[in-house]
């Protein structure tokens, strides 16, 4: 009896081995593969020149010297891409995070019960179906020198001449970072609800009977308790801003207006691969991006990870 | 679930199976002895243009080819047996991939790249090239001497679209289908009251040189209109009349005289308010066009005043006419070109012929689709024709001005980098205009631009 337990035992962790087979030959595939290759393309210098194919030739670390090498303006270009890109995932990101947690402790709220849930969370999930190039367009749309926003301004006499917001460099970066903002709120208010909809509601219930303030329950049980939850939305809000892309690239035509200040590193990374396909440029800015992901992601999750010691 | 997904499974392997076997017997079929050409003619193109051209004038006047109107060719040369011909008739296939962000550029590079390699029912047979990039093409073995496969008539057609689809030395690669000359287009309504006169030979005498339009556009200014809608409007007058290219020999970077005239011409127009800092295709551009427009002077060619002035059609029809301005230029075109290694060289050809030697096809594109063909007597026969006139011009025959036009079109000092070069001085140099960016950090901008995209460029010349 006890034997034939033991081989049934051993068959089951073959199939559980067998099962999740699939994600790693996928994963080695489509994620691993590339991205060694990716490493290792860093090293060549391989592009084309019209239909002329040069390299690939082995060059050590140039393409990584030839990133940071200072231009004429006196500034490591792509260390500025980078504060860009930071610059407006940070002004996103804060209020993303603030209303998000206002949302989720709204909707959750036992004493509040809320009628038409429903409806308000799918509203507020709605600008994150919308491809985000389409968003930003609309966006370049209506704040262009003819659209909606300056013919109300010119119509009210609040503005006497039309203003050609995204020329200047806080509104076009405050107009990327309220896209940002509009399109992933909604996601970050789902993925929090469902962490406090996972605390224990007893714990509500025994420190309400305690007589706790709403202010102190969720100080010191909403959100010590959501901590694994949070720091998995901001690194995953953290990666996704390193990667901003579609949005800033639609809103200032591709160059980053004004003066490459809402240019990000993505968008380098698109110069250097469309036309000209230069795989070992763009190969070394994708490794370094790879490896700030990595410091930071680190840096979030030690960070709001700590306090839970 | 789990008997549907067996099924699936089984299905998807039979597939794969099939597709490697069907490969198989394709590249059998090319080594047969008898010279048959393929039966798939695959074309590459950008937008539908040519594609409605091509369906509703080849298939439709070469008889022979469709016999039941059905897209695809039917007896292929049963006329002249022994040539080429193929039993089954042949399919055309267009591959349509839109232009932005060089999507199109890279789709057609790797089909060419890989033409050798691809099955014969892949092969690309025919493809479609701009101006501003023809030389890529043209400048290579991808693609092949026209006049070795039968497309050897050119005496019709404009001199500048032969040499735009020559190499350097001189083989002819493919052959344009229309002819782009650029006129200057001016509002009638706004003309009267700046120049006193909306008669076009009066307005040429008024416009026909630099110093004069900047004077006409002070006068413009003065009375509440823009000279031209966009800083960028002028630019091709310009750029088409370079006297170095942009790259030399060395790689080595510069700005022709010229394009610097243009730069300080559209600084000086924004600073006076001659023009605006919108962009050629900017909605604010646009918005000229309309009932309310402000701006005299556009510039462009036959498919830009009919195609892309679509507030003009609207809210002004009629109020345009068109003179040449301060210089002979063209604006985009699209040129037919043969790619090495194709399977289908004969239809190819045929294509070509037609659409630069077919007279019934040629005066259709003028009279139905509003074109300005490449065949000079089919162009001189509308030129001269009284009762011609086009609609959107209050009468005025533009095939007239554009055949005088396109006489002195050169098509020179042109290198493989030119769209970027073009498109991305345009993009840069307008944040300086704008005021936000200083000239020197837009410049800048412009140069990493280009090594990003060139990093074998030297930049520093230009500086």
């Amino acid at each position: 009896m006890r034997g034939k337990n033991n081989r049934k035992s051993v068959s089951y962790a073959k199939w559980g081995y067998i099962f999740i087979i699939p994600f790693f030959v996928v994963y080695a595939i489509f994620t691993l593969y590339p991205q060694i290759l990716t490493f290792y393309n860093s090293f060549f210098e391989n592009y084309r020149e019209g239909l002329t194919q040069i390299g690939p030739n082995f060059v050590g670390f140039d393409n990584y010297i030839k990133l940071f090498t200072t231009s004429t303006d006196g500034m490591i270009d792509i260390v500025k891409y980078f504060s860009n890109t930071m610059i407006m995932w940070i002004i996103g990101a804060l209020p993303q995070f603030a209303i998000a947690l206002l949302l989720a402790l709204i909707f959750t709220s036992t004493r509040l019960k809320l009628k038409g849930q429903g409806f308000a969370k799918t509203v507020i999930y709605m600008p994150n179906l919308i491809m985000a190039s389409a968003f930003s367009m609309l966006f370049f749309s209506l704040f262009s020198t003819v659209g909606p926003i300056n013919q109300i301004l010119l119509a009210n006499g609040i503005l006497d001449k039309a203003v050609d917001f995204i020329a200047f460099k806080v509104p076009a970066r405050l107009l990327v970072a309220l896209m940002n903002f509009l399109m992933w709120f909604g996601n970050t208010t789902i993925v929090l609800m469902a962490g406090i909809m996972g605390i224990d509601e007893s714990l509500f219930e025994s420190a309400r009977i305690d007589g706790a303030s709403s202010g102190h329950v969720f100080k010191d049980i909403t959100l010590p308790l959501l901590r694994p939850i949070l720091v998995y939305a901001a690194i995953t809000s953290l990666i996704g801003g390193l990667q901003m892309f579609d949005v800033p690239q639609v809103l200032s035509k591709g160059i980053g207006m004004p003066n490459r200040t809402t240019f990000t590193v993505v968008m380098l990374l698109n110069n250097y691969l469309s036309g000209s396909k230069n795989y070992g440029m763009a190969g070394a800015v994708s490794v370094i991006l790879f490896i700030i992901t990595g410091i930071l992601s680190i840096i979030v999750f030690k960070v709001l990870q700590k306090k839970e010691d | 679930m789990k008997k549907f997904l067996t099924a699936l499974l089984a299905i998807l392997m039979v597939c794969t199976l099939a597709a490697c076997g069907s490969k198989d017997t394709a590249d059998t079929g090319t080594t047969d002895e008898t010279p048959k050409e393929g039966t798939v003619f695959n074309i590459y193109a950008w937008n539908e243009e040519f594609k409605g051209f091509f369906e509703k004038y080849y298939l439709g006047t070469v008889p022979y080819l469709d016999t039941d109107g059905d897209g695809t060719l039917d007896a292929y040369y049963e006329e002249a047996p022994g040539k080429h011909w193929v039993d089954e008739g042949v399919e055309f296939k267009w591959t349509i991939v839109p232009s932005d962000n060089s999507q199109y550029q890279e789709a057609l590079d790797a089909a060419l790249l890989n033409q050798e390699n691809a099955a014969t029912d892949d092969k690309v047979d025919l493809f479609l090239a701009e101006a501003d990039y023809i030389l890529k093409y043209t400048d290579s073995a991808v693609t092949q001497d026209v006049k070795a496969l039968g497309v050897t008539d050119f005496s019709n057609t404009y001199s500048y679209t032969v040499e735009a689809a020559s190499d350097a030395s001189g083989t002819v690669k493919g052959v344009s289908f229309q002819c782009c000359p650029s006129a200057l287009i001016y509002r009638r309504s706004i003309a009267k009251e700046v120049l006193g006169t909306d008669e076009p030979a009066e307005v040429q005498e008024l416009l026909n040189s630099w110093e004069k339009f900047d004077a006409v556009a002070a006068d413009a200014a003065a009375k509440g209109y823009l000279m031209t809608p966009s800083y960028a409007e002028t630019y091709r007058v310009f750029s088409n009349n370079v006297s170095s290219p942009w790259v030399d020999a060395d790689k080595n970077m510069h700005f022709d005289e010229k394009i610097t005239t243009w730069m300080d011409q559209a600084e000086k127009y924004v600073a006076n308010g001659y023009t605006l800092t919108e962009g050629i295709w900017d909605a604010g551009k646009n918005a000229e066009m309309g009932k309310d427009g402000r701006a005299l002077c556009f510039f462009g060619p036959a498919w830009y005043f009919n195609f892309c002035m679509g507030p003009a059609h609207e809210e002004a029809m009629g109020d345009w006419a068109i003179v040449e301005g301060p210089a002979a230029h063209f604006w985009g075109g699209t040129w037919l070109l043969a790619p090495t290694g194709s399977d289908n060289p004969t239809i190819a050809a045929e294509i070509m012929n037609t659409f630069i030697n077919n007279e019934d096809v040629c005066s259709k594109l003028i009279s139905q689709e509003s074109q300005f063909t490449n065949n000079q007597a089919v162009n001189n026969k509308f030129a001269s024709d009284p009762e011609y006139g086009s609609e959107f011009l209050g009468g005025q025959n533009d095939v007239a001005v554009f055949a005088e036009l396109a006489k002195n079109i050169k098509f020179q000092n042109i290198t493989l980098y030119d769209q970027y070069m073009n498109e991305g001085l345009q993009t840069y140099f307008v944040e300086y205009l704008k005021g936000t960016v200083s000239r020197e950090d837009a410049l800048n901008n412009y140069f990493k631009y280009i090594n990003e995209k060139f990093p074998a460029i030297n930049t520093e010349t230009a500086k």
